[in-house]
């Protein structure tokens, strides 16, 4: 039996929405079966890492924890991967972002006021947005590929992150740990829900998912990314600037990683510490992906990758499932994920073998 | 002596069409053999079957007799059959020489392949320098390599597909000299065209498509180009309506010294251009492409700007404005390339009416986009120009390329610009379509715009436009009124320097 | 002189991997796919190269083992973007962020257990002198590395299959007309890709570091992409860009060992150093007027045959 590829007249949009869900099941069940084969506890795995966080109420603090940055740096990555900029170092603006915030937290260290936070909050956009800048600038001047510099920044803002708390910004009683000292009060993000560990960073995730839905499906700026990344000359055309767009997507994307960063450390840390780039930004791509570059599935998309970061922990405690298998579950998503893609415009069809005929 | 070339009963079925259907005709040695029908009849599909690119669903190929598989292009080329493209199978950064050794199935060594190239362009008068990047030559040379590999295997069956919709009538006259070389020394020739007065000038008989079904094979000399034309089309031919003795008003669109820079390796800029058009004047560029004409429509956009005053609308300068900001101005511009340039494939249509027409129409208020106005408008194109879609929401790439580009045509012309400019309006659209983009195109004039249309197809300037001008490496020629100009005058225009530095760039073997 | 041979000794090892993966990577982008995934394939060469020289001790083995485990990862991607037309950008980065976390979890219980490093290919007594050190002395990767640089120059501008590839980078469309098989080729040289990157991180641990530590090949793999780019896909200024980075990786080894002067800039600068390096030398590549021509046509694009 053989099987052909034929094209739809229409894109599916059932496929569009159908391949993601169908992703995580697969990824579930393949990876059930190979860690299995090679000698761990597969379903085990599968329901700690899957299930675990959905079923235990105790850990929904912790999803809506880790959801929150990926939400809010996948959300400005749908908005650039929209319009083919290929930003890849959101990780290096989330630390910018988390960076700038600490020296604001440092700078009015035992101050008080409502208004730092919302200075931080402000110092951290622009920074992810100031080192967005940089391979926007780079592209639109000299048509250096973003890719590749936007991850060799990432690469370095680690270094400048070991730099300055090693250094600089060293805490005085820290007793030689490389660590900024703990944020005052003031800089501290609030808890919203008393008694866990919920704090204002997560609603504001959902808020910067739906404004940003809005803002893609209705408005010229949503037009204009989609347009230039489904056909840049037509984009031209219709009299969209592509380097405009360019600059845009890299500083709407940085910005929101620059938030997430900035959120991150006023919130779960209180503090600059070697450990903050958590990878978040590089799981947000799958986040963007497995979202469909839409703001609202972005939204579901980050809930389930942290899900897979919370079931990781737990999968390591109950059953010792090494935290990297965390990893490969969520690019196996993404593998399924790519995989499926074929579907939206094209359909399998069977085809009836011919009698083969002998050839000239 | 059986037939060279016997094809019987193909079929071949395509999602939602069909492509050939029952298609019987047969080819002698030595012949020339006009395969004639629209596009969209069904031709290229017959001859990729018979190259081996496709294969039937059903039907018999007979080759000089026997009845024979083709599995693919190598296995023609070992049965004898060359093919020329209309799309021409060419890597641009590679050389001549490289270019054809991919073409050879055979191995042979670069010094011996070349020292054959060599022989087989002296013989047939076909010049190139087979160390040349592929990039720097002319379109006309680009054909010509691919006739060389096609030659270079002793080809039984050479087939042509639509050769001559890139060269100037001079070009024409070289090509069917070797295509008439050819057919004496016994090699049969598969001459696909639309074009009628070349077929009666070149072939032997005519087998022609119409929908994917065979119509006739009749011998071209018998017949008239009117009786072919009937026979390709079906329904009678309808004629552009348009009021004799129309007087222009004043001018309206206004370029003068327009030029563009060098904007890729391949790219021909437009250099000095002058010209003016009147309300109600549609004005013709004629030339070969790849001689600027691309550069002239993004310049005219907006696309690429330009100095102030090199572009005026009622003596205001628009030349440093972008596409949006002449669009206000009312200088709408319709691109050659329809899916990816003038439309968005993945976009419904009501999306891509609001690519250009947002704000002509006000269909932004405030940043947002009124979704409904877009739709509304939709809806009247598709109702207007008689688009085959099923509504707005369709997407641009699922429709034929006719109705894709009277879909574009008519959100243009429907935003009544006062100077319209379209490049090639009709490439690659039923002549049904193509009567009812050019009669809504006389119409928009009648009503007082200025329209610029650049073409490759000379009947079509002749028949649209009230004056025309070649364009030649960026250069424009002078305008003349339509009726004062012979085809001949308008070839030499098109070939004028071009073939002269081709001659000298050529090395003679 | 001892100091200054010593530079050149580490300089030429550090090299040689980014030198493997930067040529695998080439050949894949002249057949005009791009594939991102070096830095993942790198990592699963890495522990599989890792792995094998722990438990036989046969470098040649291990590097033979990384060179098939970056085949195998290179298949995922020429399944997904060959087969599948997936997007190659969004799938190069899903295969390295797949290796990271493949090579983190087949590592995890290998951390700090020492391999031994390879040894030197020639017999002893050519390196006993200096200068027969710098030029003799090293073991066999560095060697091939060499090699590979002039035999992909060979193929690629010499051999019939070469020009076969480079038709495909150029013009998939007319490659397939003509009747070569666009797919069949582009496995290959991804394939070829992946051996490449393999043997590339399997040099991690045989050449520069005796153990295994997460995410070893520290985004060499990256650096790797970005020199096709510096080397205009020609293979000889790879071995020029190569070398540069060699001497910046090198710089850094010595200012975090005190090495004098050097040391008076803060060793995260040092560290940061490769990255930016690679940003500078985008840049400069940027501003030579042919930096983009030399681009395979095709690179990046999915290809599916119009008939």
């Amino acid at each position: 039996m053989q099987f052909r590829l034929e094209k739809r007249r229409e894109p599916s949009q059932f496929m569009l929405y159908a391949t993601p869900v169908a992703a995580v099941a697969l990824t579930m069940i393949v990876g059930a079966i190979i860690f299995s084969l090679i000698g761990y506890d597969g379903v085990g795995a599968v329901r700690e890492i899957f299930l675990t966080p959905l079923t235990n109420a105790y850990k929904w603090q912790d999803l809506g924890v880790k959801a929150a940055p990926l939400i809010i740096i996948g959300v400005g990555l749908s908005i650039a991967y929209r319009a083919n900029v290929w930003n890849i170092g959101a990780e290096g603006q989330y630390v910018i972002g988390g960076l700038a915030g600490t020296g604001i937290a440092l700078l009015t260290y035992g101050m008080t006021g409502w208004w730092i936070l919302p200075l931080m909050v402000l110092a951290g956009m622009l920074g992810g947005m100031a080192y967005a800048a940089i391979p926007a600038l780079l592209r639109t001047r000299l048509n250096v590929n973003e890719i590749l510099t936007s991850l060799m920044l990432t690469y370095a803002s680690v270094q400048l992150i070991y730099y300055l708390i090693r250094a600089p910004w060293k805490d005085p009683m820290g007793m030689g740990f490389p660590q900024t000292r703990l944020f005052s009060e003031a800089a501290r993000l609030p808890f919203i829900i008393p008694g866990t560990i919920v704090h204002l960073g997560v609603p504001i995730a959902v808020v910067v998912g739906l404004v940003a839905w809005f803002i893609m499906t209705r408005s010229v700026f949503g037009y204009r990314m989609r347009v230039v990344g489904a056909a840049p000359h037509a984009a031209r055309y219709g009299g969209f600037s592509e380097h405009k767009t360019i600059w845009l997507a890299l500083l709407v994307s940085g910005a929101l990683a620059g938030l997430a960063g900035v959120l991150e450390v006023a919130g779960p840390f209180q503090r600059m510490v070697p450990g903050f780039p958590t990878n978040y930004g590089f799981t947000a791509i799958i986040v963007a992906f497995l979202g469909r570059l839409n703001p609202l599935g972005v939204i579901v998309a980050g809930v389930v990758l942290a899900i897979t970061f919370v079931g990781g922990e737990v999968a390591q405690t109950t059953i010792g499932l090494p935290n990297a298998a965390t990893g490969i579950f969520q690019a196996m998503m993404l593998f399924f994920l790519l995989a499926g893609d074929i579907l939206i415009k094209y359909r399998v069809r069977r085809v009836v073998p011919q009698p083969s005929q002998g050839a000239a | 002596m059986p037939y060279r070339l016997e094809l019987t009963g193909i079929t071949k079925r395509f999602p939602g069409v069909l492509a050939n259907d029952n298609v019987t005709f047969a080819v002698k040695p030595g012949e020339i053999h006009a395969l004639l029908g629209e596009n969209g009849a069904g031709k290229s599909t017959l001859v990729k079957m018979i190259y081996g690119i496709m294969q039937p669903d059903a039907g018999e190929i007979r080759w000089d007799g026997a009845p024979v598989v083709v599995p693919n292009p190598k296995a023609a080329r070992k049965l004898g059959i060359g093919m020329v493209f209309q799309h021409f199978s060419l890597f641009e950064a590679l050389t001549v020489l490289e270019n054809i050794a991919l073409g050879m199935d055979a191995k042979i060594p670069s010094r011996e392949l070349e020292a054959r190239i060599r022989d087989v362009m002296t013989q047939y008068g076909l010049l190139l320098d087979p160390h040349r990047t592929v990039a720097t030559l002319s379109v006309g040379e680009r054909q010509r390599i691919e006739i060389v590999r096609a030659l270079l295997v002793d080809p039984k069956l050479l087939i042509m597909d639509e050769p001559t919709s890139v060269l100037t009538p001079q070009e024409v006259e070289q090509l069917f000299d070797v295509l008439r070389k050819l057919a004496a020394e016994g090699c049969s020739i598969l001459y696909i065209s639309h074009k009628l007065y070349e077929i009666k000038a070149l072939c032997d008989s005519a087998t022609i498509l119409r929908g994917g079904k065979l119509v006739d094979t009749c011998d071209p000399k018998q017949e008239t180009s009117r009786s072919m034309a009937e026979k390709m089309i079906g329904a009678g031919l309808k004629d552009i309506v348009r009021l004799e003795g129309r007087s222009f008003g004043q001018n309206k669109l206004a370029v003068s010294h327009l030029s563009t820079q060098k904007a890729g390796h391949f790219d021909v800029p437009v250099d000095d251009v002058s010209f003016t058009v009147r309300a109600g004047e549609i004005f013709g560029v004629a030339g070969v492409a790849g001689n600027g004409q691309n550069a002239l429509l993004d310049a005219l956009s907006g696309e690429i700007r330009s100095d102030k005053d090199a572009i005026a609308i009622d003596g205001h300068g628009l030349g440093l404005l972008d596409t949006t900001g002449r669009r206000k101005r009312g200088l709408c511009a319709v691109p050659e390339e329809r899916n990816g340039h003038a439309a968005v494939g993945d976009f419904s249509l009501s999306d891509n009416s609001v690519l250009t027409a947002r704000d002509r129409l006000g269909m932004v208020v405030m940043g947002l986009i009124n979704s409904g106005a877009a739709r509304t408008y939709t809806g009247k194109v598709i109702a207007d120009f008689a688009v085959k879609a099923l509504g707005p929401a369709s997407t641009a790439g699922s429709l034929s390329g006719g109705n894709l580009q009277k879909y574009i045509m008519g959100r243009e012309i429907l935003q009544k610009p006062s100077v319209l400019v379209v490049s090639q309006p009709t490439w690659g659209v039923d002549a049904g379509a193509a009567a009812a983009i050019h009669q809504a195109l006389v119409d928009l004039a009648a009503a007082g715009s200025a329209i610029v249309v650049i073409s490759q197809d000379l009947d079509e300037l002749r028949a649209l436009c009230d004056t025309l001008a070649v364009i030649n490496m960026g250069r424009l020629s002078p305008a003349r009124p339509t009726k004062e100009v012979s085809v001949e005058e308008i070839g030499l225009l098109m070939g004028g320097v071009h073939g002269a530095t081709e001659a000298q760039d050529a090395i003679p073997a | 002189m001892d100091l200054t041979l010593a530079i050149i000794v580490t300089v030429v090892g550090a090299s040689t991997p980014i030198l493997i993966a930067a040529l695998g990577e080439l050949v894949v982008e002249r057949a005009g796919v791009l594939n991102l995934g070096v830095e993942g394939m790198m990592l699963i060469g890495a522990i599989a190269g890792f792995v094998v020289q722990f438990h036989t001790g046969n470098p040649y083995l291990a590097l033979l083992s990384g060179a098939a485990a970056g085949t195998a990862a290179s298949l995922i991607f020429g399944f997904l973007t060959l087969s599948l037309s997936a997007n190659q950008t969004a799938t190069g980065l899903a295969l390295t962020i797949f290796g990271t976390g493949f090579s983190a979890l087949a590592g995890s219980s290998y951390s700090a257990r020492p391999v031994t490093l390879m040894q030197p290919l020639l017999p002893e007594q050519l390196a006993d002198h200096p200068i027969g050190r710098v030029i003799f002395g090293y073991s066999f990767p560095v060697y091939f590395a060499f090699v590979m640089v002039v035999a992909v120059r060979y193929f690629l501008h010499s051999t019939r299959a070469g020009l076969i590839l480079r038709a495909v980078g150029e013009n998939d469309q007319s490659a397939h007309s003509i009747g070569y098989s666009v797919i069949g080729v582009r496995y290959l040289a991804v394939m070829f890709g992946g051996a490449m990157a393999g043997i590339a991180g399997a040099c991690f641990p045989l050449l520069l570091t005796p153990q295994w530590a997460e995410r070893m090949t520290a985004g060499r793999g990256w650096i790797a992409v970005a020199l096709v780019v510096f080397a205009s896909w020609r293979p000889l200024r790879l071995l020029a860009g190569a070398y540069l980075f060699g001497l910046v990786m090198t710089m850094e080894l010595y200012a975090k060992a005190g090495g004098g002067v050097l040391s008076v800039i803060p060793s995260e600068l040092w560290a940061a150093l490769p990255y930016l390096a690679t940003i500078v030398v985008l840049v400069l590549i940027s501003l030579r007027r042919d930096a983009t021509t030399n681009a395979p046509a095709c690179l990046g694009k999915p290809f599916l045959p119009t008939n």
